[in-house]
C-alpha cells in the first residue's frame, strides 16, 4: 500500500476502510446490475429495430411493384368489382391533388410562417411572447383539429364546399406553427455580433435584418420549410374531413373537390377487396420515398451550406 | 443549458418550446418602416387565424352541448337517430380509449426508447451512431398512416389468426384474454402508436443524452461508478429536462393520432376497456364517423369531441411548459 | 483494448534521470505510489505517447509538464484507464499502483478508479446534485449507505479541500451556486471523499482566476499527507511552486509524446540535464 496509513487522519482511515469494504462487498452486485442493464439496452435497441425493419420490409416488398410501374402514376383509380379485382388503375388524381394541395398551402403558409417567425425572433414584447405560447401549443395540437377548423370555416362558413382549397387551408394551418418556430430558431441562432456589425455600419435595422441576418439564417428556414412540407404531405386526418375525394377525374383547382395520396391510402385500406388493400402499400411506399428524399436533401443541403460558411 | 445546446435539423421545430436560445431585442426606439409593418401585419393575421380556429371549433359544437348537456362528457353511448327519437352522444368511451391507448404507447415507447437512446450513445461504435441517428430521424418523418396500414394489414390479421388463438389456448387464457381476439383492439392500437412515436422519442432523447458533457461521465467513472451507475445517476438526471420534452412530445403525438388508431382500435363504442377489447379514441372516432355524420346532428357532437381533444392538448401543453420552466429554474439556481 | 506487453520488472529498476545534486534531498527516495514502465498510448495505431518510464513517489506532488501536443493529458488519462472509453485506444507497457498492474492485474476498473481519483480541467460538479450529494456521490457509487459515514466523509473531504467553512451552511444548495474556484475545490473534495491513494489532476487551474489558482496550489501542498498527486500543467511556475518531482515530455518527430527528463523539481528547474529541458523552461518553445 502506497499512502502510508500513518500519514492519514484516523477518521479518514476509518472511512477508507469502510468504503473499501463496502466497495468490495457490493462489487459483484454492481457489476451484475451494470451488465444486466447493458444487456437490456441492447435488447431495447433490438426490440425497437424489429417492428421498424418489419414495416420497411413489408413496405418495399408489397409496394415496389406499384412504384416501379409507369401506369401507377398516369391512370385514374378504378373501383375493383367482385368479378374483376385486378384492374385498380393508378393514383394520377391523388398525385396531382396532393401537389395542388401542398402547393396552395405553401403559397400562403410559407410567407406567413416565416414572417411571424422573424417577428417573434426580433421582438420580445408581450404579443410576441403570447404568440410563442400559442405556436408551441399549435405545434403539438392534433392534426384532426385543423380538419375541423377547415370544415367549419371553408366548407361551411364560406360555402366553398368539400374542396382542394379546404384541404390546403387545413394543411396550411398545420404547417404555420412548424414554419414559424423553425424560422424563429434559425434567426435567433444567427450570432448577435453579425447583427451588431450591420447596425454599427449605420444600416437601418430593417436593412440589417433583410440583408445580413436573414441570409445567415436561410439554411434553418429552408430546412424548416422542407420539414413542414414533408409532414403535411403524409398528413391524412385533416384532408380526410374536407377534400371530398374524387376518383373519376383529375382535379386541381381550389374550388374543386379533390383527392390526395394519404386520402387514397385510407380509402384503399378500408376497402373490402384485398387487391385494393394491397395497393395502399404502393402509395405508402411512394409517399415514404418522397419524404425520405425531401428530408435527406434538406439535410445534405444544410450540411454543405454550413461547410461553405466555415 | 448544456443539455439543450445542440440542435438538429429535424428535431429543432419539435422541441421548440424547450430549446429557445436567449432572446435578443432589436435596438429600442427604432422607427417602424414597411418591413416592420409587414411583420406586424402578418402577426395580426396569425392572431386572427388562431382566434378563429378556436372560435370555429367551439361555435360548431354548441348545438351538441345544448342538446346533450353533461351527458356529452360522462355518457357512454353514441346513438345517432333519424330524428324521431332523441340521439345520444356521450364521449366517455372515447376519452378513456384515448387515455388508455396513449398510456400504453408512451410506457412501451418510453422504456424501449430510453434503452435505445442509451445504447445508441454508449454502446454503438461511433461510426454507426451517426448512421443510426439519421435512420431514426427519417423514420420519425414517416406518415402515421403507414404505421396504420402495417397495423391493420399485417399485425391485426396475425393476432386474429395466430397469436390470439395461441393466447386463448393457454391454460386459463380463454378467461383472461378471451374478451375479443378479432385482431383489432385497444392494446394493438397502443402498440402501433408505440412503434409510431418511438422514432420521435428516440430522435430527441438520443440527442439530449448525447449532449451530456463527457467530463461529467468521466467524473462519475473516476469515482468508481459502474457504467450503469454513471448512466442512471449522472447521464439521465442531467438530461432529464430534455427527456421530459421528448416524452411529452411523443405522448402528444400518440393521443392526437387519428388514422393509425382508426384503423386498428376497432372503432367500437363500448364500456369495456380491457386492453384486448375493441375501442376507439377521440381523434379516430371523429374521422371514422365523419362520412356518415354529414348533415346530421352528429356533426356538432363530433365537434364537441374536437373541443375535448383541444382542451386535452391545451392542458397538456401548458402543464408541460410549466414543468419544464420549473425544472429549468431549479437547475439554474 | 488492454495490452499484454510487460516491461522490465523488478523493484530496483533505476530510471533515467540526471545526476542527483547532493545538496538537494531527492524526493523520490521514499516509497513509490505508482510506477510506469515503457508506457505507450496509441489511438488507432497512431502513437500519442511513447515509452514513458518513471516512478511516482508516494505523498508527493509529481508534475507532468511540456508544450501542448506532448501527450501529458493522454498519459495522465491512461493512469486511471479513462482511455478504456475511447474506441481504438491502446495502452501498452506496464503501470503499477503499489504492486498491482492496473491493466493486467485483474483489478476491476471501478475499484481501480476509486483508488485513483481525478480532477478535470474545467470544474465539473454534477449539475443536478446538491453540494453535499456531489461530495458523497463517490461513496454512494461504491455502496456506502450509512448516513454517519457519509456525513463524516463529506466534512473531512470538504475540510481537506478548504471548502467546508465557506459552504457548511448551504450543503443542500445546488453545486452551480458556487463560484468557479469553489466548484473546482468541490470537485477535489468529491475525489478525496473516496479516499483515493493517488489523485490525478488535469490542468486543474486552467479555467480559474489567479486567486483561485493560488488557493488550489496551496491546497496541493496540504493534501500531500493524504494522497499522492500527479498533476498535468502547462504552467511552469505552477510546477516549480507546487511539485516535488517533474516529468518533462516533448513531442517527438512523429508526433508522439516522449519523456525527456524526470527529476526532482528543484533540480530539473535549476540544472536540467537535457538541453531541450533548458530550452523549454527558459521559454524558447511551446
Amino acid at each position: 500500500m502506497s499512502a502510508s496509513p500513518d500519514l492519514l487522519d484516523p477518521v479518514d482511515t476509518l472511512i477508507r476502510d469502510h468504503l473499501r469494504e463496502r466497495a468490495q462487498a457490493t462489487l459483484k452486485r454492481r457489476q451484475f446490475v451494470s451488465g444486466l442493464m447493458t444487456f437490456l439496452c441492447w435488447t431495447a435497441i433490438a426490440i425497437a429495430a424489429v417492428p421498424l425493419i418489419m414495416i420497411l420490409f413489408e413496405l418495399f416488398k408489397k409496394g415496389l411493384p406499384y412504384v416501379t410501374s409507369w401506369a401507377f402514376y398516369t391512370q385514374l383509380p378504378q373501383q375493383p368489382t367482385l368479378f374483376d379485382q385486378s384492374h385498380l388503375g393508378g393514383i394520377s388524381n391523388s398525385l396531382i391533388g396532393s401537389l395542388a394541395i401542398i402547393g396552395y398551402s405553401c403559397l400562403v403558409a410559407v410567407p406567413l410562417g416565416i414572417g411571424i417567425g422573424i417577428y417573434m425572433a426580433e421582438n420580445d414584447t408581450k404579443p410576441a411572447q403570447i404568440m410563442r405560447t400559442v405556436i408551441a401549443t399549435m405545434v403539438g395540437a392534433p392534426s384532426i383539429l385543423m380538419g375541423l377548423f377547415a370544415f367549419g370555416f371553408i366548407v361551411e362558413q364560406l360555402h366553398v364546399g368539400f374542396s382542394i382549397l379546404a384541404g390546403s387551408f387545413a394543411l396550411g394551418v398545420m404547417m404555420l406553427p412548424v414554419l414559424a418556430s423553425a424560422t424563429e430558431l434559425a434567426v435567433r441562432n444567427v450570432p448577435p455580433t453579425l447583427r451588431e456589425a450591420g447596425l454599427a455600419l449605420g444600416a437601418k435595422p430593417s436593412t440589417t435584418s433583410l440583408k445580413i441576418v436573414l441570409p445567415a439564417a436561410i439554411t434553418g428556414i429552408v430546412t424548416g420549410c422542407i420539414l413542414a412540407i414533408s409532414r403535411a404531405v403524409g398528413e391524412t386526418a385533416p384532408v380526410l374531413l374536407v377534400i371530398g375525394g374524387t376518383v373519376s377525374a383529375i382535379t386541381y383547382l381550389p374550388s374543386q373537390p379533390g383527392n390526395a395520396l394519404p386520402y387514397q391510402i385510407y380509402q384503399d385500406v378500408i376497402s373490402n377487396y384485398d387487391s385494393q388493400k394491397n395497393q395502399s402499400w404502393g402509395i405508402a411506399l411512394f409517399l415514404v420515398i418522397v419524404i425520405f428524399i425531401l428530408s435527406l436533401s434538406a439535410r445534405i443541403w444544410a450540411a454543405r451550406k454550413q461547410k461553405v460558411r466555415r | 443549458m448544456a443539455d439543450t445546446s445542440t440542435k438538429s435539423v429535424t428535431a429543432s421545430a419539435e422541441h421548440y418550446a424547450t430549446t429557445l436560445p436567449e432572446g435578443r431585442n432589436r435596438p429600442s426606439g427604432s422607427v417602424r418602416g414597411p418591413y416592420e409593418w409587414t411583420l406586424i401585419a402578418l402577426s395580426v393575421i396569425f392572431g386572427l387565424v388562431s382566434f378563429w380556429f378556436v372560435g370555429t371549433i367551439l361555435f360548431k359544437s354548441i348545438p351538441a352541448f345544448k342538446q346533450q348537456g353533461f351527458y356529452l362528457l360522462v355518457g357512454n353511448a353514441w346513438n345517432p337517430t333519424d330524428g324521431t327519437t332523441p340521439s345520444q352522444y356521450g364521449a366517455l368511451s372515447m376519452i378513456i380509449g384515448t387515455v388508455e391507448t396513449s398510456l400504453i404507447a408512451i410506457v412501451l415507447a418510453g422504456v424501449v426508447g430510453m434503452g435505445t437512446s442509451l445504447a445508441i450513445n454508449f454502446l454503438l461504435p461511433a461510426r454507426l451512431r451517426t448512421f443510426v441517428a439519421t435512420i431514426v430521424e427519417l423514420l420519425a418523418a414517416v406518415p402515421s398512416v403507414v404505421y396504420g396500414i402495417w397495423g391493420v394489414l399485417v399485425l391485426a390479421p396475425w393476432v386474429a389468426s395466430t397469436f390470439g388463438p395461441w393466447l386463448t389456448a393457454l391454460p386459463g387464457g380463454a378467461t383472461i384474454f378471451g374478451v375479443s381476439l378479432a385482431g383489432k383492439s385497444l392494446l394493438l392500437a397502443g402498440i402501433v402508436l408505440a412503434v409510431m412515436i418511438l422514432p420521435t422519442f428516440v430522435a430527441i432523447s438520443r440527442e439530449v443524452i448525447g449532449a451530456v458533457p463527457a467530463e461529467l461521465i468521466e467524473a462519475s467513472l473516476s469515482l468508481g461508478a459502474t457504467r450503469w451507475q454513471t448512466l442512471w445517476r449522472t447521464v439521465i438526471p442531467t438530461s432529464r429536462i430534455g427527456l421530459f420534452g421528448a416524452t411529452t412530445l411523443a405522448l402528444g403525438r400518440a393521443f392526437g393520432e387519428t388514422i393509425a388508431v382508426a384503423l386498428v382500435a376497432g372503432g367500437v363504442v363500448q364500456m369495456n376497456f380491457h386492453p384486448l377489447a375493441q375501442g376507439t379514441s377521440l381523434a379516430s372516432f371523429i374521422a371514422g364517423q365523419w362520412g356518415e355524420a354529414e348533415g346530421s346532428d352528429q356533426v356538432p357532437a363530433l365537434y364537441a369531441l374536437g373541443v375535448f381533444l383541444m382542451l386535452f392538448s391545451l392542458a397538456f401543453s401548458l402543464i408541460a411548459n410549466r414543468l419544464v420552466a420549473k425544472q429549468r429554474k431549479a437547475a439554474a439556481l | 483494448m488492454t495490452d499484454t506487453q510487460s516491461g522490465p520488472m523488478g523493484a530496483g529498476v533505476s530510471i533515467a534521470h540526471g545526476m542527483v545534486d547532493p545538496e538537494v534531498e531527492d524526493p523520490r527516495l521514499g516509497p513509490t505510489a505508482m510506477s510506469l514502465r515503457d508506457v505507450s498510448v496509441t489511438f488507432n495505431g497512431r502513437t500519442a505517447v511513447r515509452d514513458v518510464t518513471f516512478d511516482v513517489p508516494a505523498n508527493k506532488v509529481t508534475a507532468l509538464i511540456g508544450p501542448s501536443g506532448s501527450g501529458k493529458t493522454t498519459l495522465l488519462r491512461s493512469l486511471n484507464r479513462l482511455h478504456d472509453l475511447t474506441k481504438g485506444a491502446r495502452v501498452s507497457g506496464q503501470i503499477l499502483l503499489g504492486d498491482t498492474d492496473i491493466y493486467n492485474g485483474g483489478i476491476p476498473t471501478t475499484v481501480l478508479r476509486s483508488r485513483i481519483g481525478m480532477v478535470f480541467q474545467r470544474p465539473n460538479p454534477f449539475p443536478t446534485m446538491s453540494i453535499y450529494d456531489n461530495v458523497v456521490s463517490g461513496l454512494r457509487f461504491n455502496g456506502v449507505k450509512k448516513k454517519a459515514i457519509l456525513d463524516e466523509a463529506a466534512e473531512s473531504a470538504l475540510n481537506a479541500a478548504a471548502l467546508f467553512d465557506e459552504i457548511k451552511d448551504r450543503m443542500k444548495a445546488h453545486a452551480s451556486t458556487l463560484s468557479g474556484g469553489q466548484q473546482q475545490r468541490l470537485c477535489i473534495a468529491r475525489a478525496l471523499a473516496v479516499e483515493p491513494e493517488v489523485l490525478l489532476m488535469d490542468e486543474p487551474t486552467s479555467a480559474l482566476d489567479p486567486i483561485s489558482t493560488k488557493k488550489i496550489e496551496e491546497l496541493m501542498v496540504d493534501l500531500k499527507k493524504r494522497v499522492t498527486i500527479i498533476i498535468v500543467t502547462h504552467n511552469m511556475q505552477q510546477a516549480a511552486r507546487a511539485s516535488d518531482v517533474t516529468a518533462f515530455l516533448l513531442m517527438g518527430e512523429d508526433g508522439a509524446g516522449e519523456q525527456i527528463e524526470v527529476d526532482a523539481t528543484l533540480k530539473l528547474f535549476s540544472q536540467p540535464s537535457d538541453p531541450r529541458t533548458l530550452d523549454y523552461i527558459q521559454g524558447r518553445f511551446g
